[in-house]
């Protein structure tokens, strides 16, 4: 690890906009965050119903291939020969029950193993197949979603969720029997962390949708957890009220069943944002290209157990409401611009709202405060070696 | 097209270049004009990639007229001022047309969108795929969409969405 510095103010509650944009930093980040003791949701095993499924995904540029094995089993393999390494599955999904790598024409089948290769006997002698399976990372699973660290040093996955594992059991429907509906792809001119600095001061203010529809919020909770500073929150869900704007209400209707707590958001460090609204289930999967461009593929499900009805109600509602265009979300995506144009300006972002004493960091939260970041501010600053100023 | 309807494909290319010129103009009202006045009218953004795999999520989903209605709500009342503006220069080149009955027609074309943000004024594409139309024909002879599906090759957009592709 190389010595970066980067002056830290005294302030929690002050974040120092370089970190956004220096290249050097972002070198550094996939070092120790991404490549180092972090967990990364990469699939929901639900996108890979029946054995022989697979989807590939980079993870700030490791090529993954997360596949469903003959017998079922869920396995992430590196998408590398063991040969040369090269790139062993170029679809984004799709279902097989063996890879060959076009190159040298070796053989894999659906568990990683080496199954065939041409001219063995001119190989080094000793050569054994059984040395020659996919490398994989390590992974594990939490009701479906598919992590996978990059280091052997990570403590195990419900560590490392901690607190936050009831909030993120719940939005994944409590059972993890979830149902793919389908993406939406895009990539943001922003550095990652600006993606996911999003906070819950804006909503009502940026969004004006829930003004024009008498759509009114604040009641919930938002709490951190571990020191990674994870973001939860957990509302009532608020129903639009009084006349609407819209000719389709449907949009905005509810149809689910757990009105107490209808609104969730699971945001895990450092890139994961999951969240449940209204009838919305939808996982948001991450990727820093480069310290100006984050990649995202928003990933929208319904349950196992929903009726057509239902299902199509989800896919209504889904593809218009929460992503890259839609009615309540479309506004965020242009802030992420936005605000990496202006952290090319001198000085520190300040977050204000729900800050009791800049010099304290706290664990519980209203919902509409924007002070539910700095944990996870103080956990970076800490894992990339970063200096608090004492005065 | 074995047999070309030359009136007809004139009056295809019109309807594909009225749509174009609306949403070029960020007229949205001229852009619903070019529907159909059916509660059916439809228009549906979609990856290729989620069509191809059988899902069905959209980037906009306008299954109904009343949607269609809601998204000329969206860019003129609901987002104002939220966004960075950019404009859009659509390309479309009408590819093949059947005759399904006396008053519809199925067609499909070709389309390139440009975009160029109002502040950085970079010029890249934003989108490339294809229109699958059916176009319902008036007692008049006129020509409106009655859905439209735009199949996007692009499956990882360059940018947000503010206005129809």
């Amino acid at each position: 690890m190389t010595d970066l510095k980067l002056p830290w103010p005294k302030n929690y509650n002050e974040v120092p906009k370089e970190a956004f944009v220096r290249k050097d930093i972002y070198a550094e980040e996939v070092k120790r965050i991404f490549h180092g003791t972090e967990w990364h949701p990469v699939a929901h095993e639900s996108e890979l119903p029946t054995p022989g499924d697979f989807k590939t995904f980079r993870l700030a540029g490791v090529p993954l291939l997360i596949g469903r094995d003959v017998e079922g089993v869920v396995r992430v393999f590196y998408n590398a020969c063991s040969h040369r390494g090269n790139q062993l599955e170029t679809a984004v999904m799709g279902n097989k029950t063996e890879f060959e790598c076009p190159y040298h024409r070796w053989l894999f089948d659906s568990k990683g193993d080496l199954v065939g290769c041409p001219n063995p006997r001119e190989f080094l002698p000793g050569f054994n197949k059984a040395d020659y399976p996919l490398a994989q990372p390590r992974f594990d699973i939490f009701f479906g979603l598919i992590f996978v660290t990059l280091s052997a040093q990570t403590e195990s996955l419900l560590e490392y969720l901690g607190d936050s594992q009831n909030c993120l059991r719940e939005l994944l429907a409590g059972d993890g029997r979830l149902k793919l509906l389908g993406y939406q792809k895009v990539r943001y001119d922003t550095n990652w962390k600006s993606y996911t600095d999003n906070d819950g001061y804006h909503a009502p203010l940026l969004h004006q949708a829930f003004k024009m529809l008498n759509w009114q919020g604040g009641q919930g909770r938002q709490y951190t957890a571990t020191m990674r500073g994870h973001i939860c929150f957990e509302s009532a869900l608020s129903v639009a009220t009084g006349p609407s704007v819209l000719k389709d209400k449907s949009l905005i209707e509810f149809k689910g069943q757990d009105p107490a707590v209808g609104s969730r958001i699971v945001s895990l460090f450092p890139t994961f944002v999951s969240t449940k609204h209204l009838d919305v289930i939808n996982l948001r999967f991450a990727t820093p290209i480069d310290a100006e461009t984050v990649e995202v593929h928003y990933a929208y499900f319904a349950h196992q157990d929903d009726d057509e009805d239902m299902v199509r109600h989800r896919l209504r509602q889904s593809s218009n409401l929460l992503g890259p265009c839609g009615l309540i979300s479309m506004e965020d995506a242009s802030i992420f611009h936005r605000i990496h144009i202006g952290n090319h300006t001198p000085g520190s972002a300040i977050f204000q709202k729900g800050v009791h004493d800049p010099l304290k960091l706290e664990s519980e939260f209203l919902q509409n405060d924007e002070s539910g970041n700095l944990p996870r501010w103080e956990y970076y600053r800490s894992i990339m070696g970063f200096e608090r100023a004492t005065a | 097209m074995i047999q070309a309807d030359i009136p007809l494909e004139a009056a295809l290319n019109a309807l594909l270049l009225a749509d174009a010129h609306a949403l070029d103009s960020k007229d949205m009202p001229g852009w619903l004009g070019n529907y159909a006045e059916e509660e059916a009218a439809s228009y549906i953004c979609r990856s290729a990639e989620n069509s191809e795999h059988g899902l069905a999520i959209g980037l906009m989903y306008d299954d109904c007229r009343a949607r269609l209605e809601d998204r000329v709500t969206f860019v003129n009342d609901i987002w104002v001022g939220t966004f960075q503006d950019y404009r859009t220069r659509h390309f479309v080149q009408l590819t093949s047309y059947a005759r399904i009955d006396s008053i519809t027609v199925e067609m499909r074309s070709n389309f390139s969108v440009f975009m160029t943000p109002k502040d950085s004024g970079i010029t890249q594409v934003l989108a490339a795929g294809e229109y699958l139309d059916r176009v319902r024909q008036g007692k008049n002879g006129e020509l409106k969409l009655l859905s439209r599906r735009a199949e996007l090759d692009t499956s990882v957009l360059p940018r947000y969405l503010v206005y129809p592709i």
